[in-house]
């Protein structure tokens, strides 16, 4: 919009006489009238306006009677990640079966997928199947009437049955099910094998062994965690890790039933020991500008040593640099104050496939998410992508070529004994959103952990 | 205004196509983005009618708020009281001391048409902390002032600053060109019948060029009044807001609202307050130009 002020200023240049001067005032204040404006829809029709278009690829097909087009939107632009080629093999295969089918899928990258889908939302045209994330975060749209239930559907051709026991919960409200979850994962410490051996530190067995840990790296001249914090969930799932074991599982639950108030001892021991962290200079300087990939390029490239992230970070990792030589293990994140039970996880239950209820073509659709559903984790362990696949697998992972940290982070999959939920995946997002920025705050000022407990409680109370 | 001879009918139908497609896609989304405002509306679901009170939230209870709108204003402050100096000051050096200035002019003018993303990004390495290869603080480590360094983007009192300074240094160029084409458009004999006068060189600036200019300098500073007002795309890039919203604008706040925490009417209600200041300060600004105008012509 900034180009626009040539012609003005050719306007004004060109005008000596009174009336030219006021013509050119005009124009001024109209183009400044039009930058405002195109500022300020910048919240509201930027958005909406993709939607129109995107809305339903369908109606083209409608036409000639059996032709049928499934808008599929994904997550998955990225050529590098297996996934990417995993979910057009089965697409494929799909259509090659169903030759009346066309399957549209409309990739897009994590962020921009939830600002469509919310666009979208506004105007209730979603495509027919699209993604959402579980519990807390899906609510709004099924609360909406967006999706259709897919009970019915998974009992067929025994999808079901292929689910982790559990899962389907987070997808399932008032008994009926609406997502069907791409993964399943769990919080996990990554560190790197010879930076721990250079700096002679031992795997923690304790939170207070990982702070003298962090201590003993940043001395030797190591980075002790990477962590990507200007995506502020980032430290507020490491945090919710400590709060899980100063508490154990359900503090946020029993918050929202009333039992709890932010400002139990548990809530502020565990801003304190997150702060000891802070404290010890755990985290690369300046992580707060850091983006979620910059943070984790940091552990990938060998420049620090502890990684705290979900299980779905395995593949990446895994095809680094720094994994050369088998290079990465990973740790349980362990006890706080003597207290917690490190076999609780952080649980990440993945993002979910859900189906829009005024689909044109619900039966096809439904018909193809089974198909590839049931497909999805056969495909993902060819591509070796299964690390935190949501459905079972019994296959040997070693023998097919997983790296031994894959197998590790597998073995602990075995080991959880429960956990919790993110942040945001249980609260209200805006309660969420006042969280994060007070979790990001404890990386640049230190804080009373009184402080940071009312500042929770009130933007709880403020969003009921 | 009838000079064209035409009936005003005739104009009434050129003008009209422009002016419905101007209503309905500026004015009505203002208007729609006033009444979404008056909405307790997560954007998804059902909205409920509430009157003013996003408004009243906004303006009494929102911690974020008023911070906010001190940035964007300071944001504006910095780029009329230093920026557009400057580029004047620039500007008048190069019409009279280089012979072809096309090179230079457009040389100032490259980081105006790179994209925003690059210059965060580049600004961004160029900021960081010395550990990790950050061009400005392993500069002063160089030279002894290691006591001087600073993580610049994530020091919730200095990160502002950081960014206030890439938004000048980017636009430097846009003012400069701007106020140059000003300055050649003065026609040159006046400023030879003022050297017969004994008037040259900077005395010339001072009763020449700059009561000259004025009308293009508004336009600066219109330009960089309503672009700072607007800033969004850098500091979500730089900072995206953070440290714990140290530098959260106005535009950044109601992204924020609108997307992030799902208040979409309350982010509306935010909006609607940025378009009424963008119309105020237009306002404010043409009245003081235009008797700044008054006074010299």
């Amino acid at each position: 919009m900034k180009h626009n002020s040539s012609i003005t200023i050719k306007g004004d240049i060109n005008m000596g006489n009174r009336r030219g001067k006021w013509l050119s005032f005009a124009l001024a204040g109209v183009l400044a009238f039009g930058l405002t404006a195109c500022g300020a829809n910048g919240g509201n029709t930027n958005g909406e306006t993709p939607a129109a278009g995107d809305g339903n690829g369908n109606g083209a097909g409608a036409g000639d009677g059996k032709k049928v087009t499934i808008t599929f939107q994904n997550i998955y632009p990225d050529p590098t990640d297996p996934k990417y080629k995993m979910i057009r093999e089965i697409v494929s295969k799909y259509e090659t079966e169903h030759p009346n089918v066309k399957i549209e899928l409309d990739s897009l990258n994590t962020d921009q997928q939830k600002l469509k889908l919310k666009t979208q939302a506004a105007s209730k045209e979603i495509p027919d199947i699209t993604i959402v994330n579980p519990a807390a975060q899906m609510q709004p749209f099924v609360e909406a009437g967006l999706f259709a239930p897919l009970n019915e559907m998974v009992e067929q051709n025994g999808l079901k049955d292929t689910f982790q026991e559990g899962i389907l919960d987070y997808y399932t409200f008032d008994g009926n099910l609406y997502a069907l979850p791409d993964g399943n994962n769990i919080g996990v410490v990554y560190y790197n094998k010879s930076l721990f051996e250079k700096a002679g530190v031992e795997v923690p067995q304790t939170f207070e062994e990982m702070v003298e840990a962090a201590k003993t790296l940043k001395a030797a001249g190591i980075t002790p965690i990477a962590i990507g914090e200007k995506d502020s969930w980032t430290g507020s799932f490491l945090f919710m890790n400590i709060l899980l074991r100063t508490n154990g599982p359900g503090f946020l639950q029993s918050v929202l039933d009333g039992s709890k108030t932010f400002e139990d001892p548990a809530f502020t021991e565990a801003v304190d020991a997150f702060q000891s962290l802070v404290q010890a200079s755990a985290f690369q300087e300046g992580a707060t500008s850091f983006d979620y990939n910059a943070g984790e390029n940091l552990f990938k490239t060998g420049q620090a040593a502890m990684y705290y992230m979900g299980s779905w970070a395995t593949g990446g990792i895994e095809t680094s640099e720094a994994s050369k030589n088998d290079n990465i293990g990973v740790f349980k994140f362990p006890a706080v104050n003597g207290k917690g039970d490190p076999n609780e996880f952080m649980l990440a239950p993945g993002s979910g496939f859900a189906v829009s209820k005024n689909s044109e073509h619900l039966e096809e659709t439904l018909d193809f998410l089974n198909f590839f559903m049931i497909n999805y984790p056969i495909e993902a362990f060819k591509v070796k992508g299964a690390v935190g696949v949501a459905q079972n697998i019994d296959e040997d992972f070693a023998a097919a070529g997983y790296s031994k940290m894959a197998v590790d982070v597998l073995n602990l999959f075995k080991e959880v004994k429960g956990g919790d939920l993110s942040f945001d995946n249980t609260m209200n997002p805006g309660t969420s959103q006042i969280h994060l920025s007070s979790i990001q705050n404890l990386f640049v000022s230190k804080k009373e952990a009184a402080d940071v407990a009312k500042e929770h409680q009130k933007a709880y109370e403020d969003n009921k | 205004m009838n000079v064209l001879k035409v009936s005003r009918w005739t104009i009434a139908a050129f003008v009209l196509p422009c002016l419905l497609i101007y209503i309905s896609l500026v004015f009505v989304p203002i208007l729609i983005s006033f009444y979404s405002g008056m909405l307790d509306w997560n954007g998804i679901g059902e909205s409920t009618f509430v009157g003013f009170d996003n408004f009243v939230k906004m303006l009494t209870s929102d911690a974020v708020f008023w911070p906010a709108v001190g940035r964007t204003f300071m944001l504006a402050g910095f780029s009329m009281l230093i920026q557009l100096p400057i580029a004047l000051f620039v500007a008048i050096l190069i019409s009279r001391y280089v012979r072809k200035p096309n090179f230079l002019v457009s040389s100032y003018f490259l980081p105006v048409i790179l994209s925003v993303v690059v210059i965060g990004q580049l600004w961004k390495t160029i900021y960081n902390p010395a550990s990790m290869g950050g061009m400005i603080n392993q500069l002063l480590i160089m030279i002894g002032l290691e006591e001087w360094t600073h993580s610049w983007l994530t020091e919730p009192k200095i990160a502002i600053f950081a960014i206030i300074l890439v938004g000048l240094w980017q636009y430097l160029g846009y003012h400069v060109l701007i106020q140059f084409t000003g300055i050649q458009n003065i026609p040159a004999d006046i400023y030879e019948a003022a050297k017969i006068d004994g008037a040259d060189g900077f005395k010339a600036d001072r009763y020449i060029t700059l009561p000259m200019i004025i009308p293009i300098f508004k336009i600066s500073v219109v330009l960089s009044f309503i672009g700072s007002l607007q800033s969004f795309d850098l500091i979500m890039v730089m900072t995206g807001g953070g440290p714990a919203n140290a530098t959260d604008v106005i535009s950044s706040h109601m992204y924020k609202m609108s997307f992030l925490s799902q208040e979409y009417g309350y982010g509306s209600a935010i909006a609607s307050f940025l378009v009424v200041v963008c119309l105020a300060a237009t306002v404010i600004i043409n009245f003081l130009f235009t008797r700044l105008d008054k006074k010299y012509t």
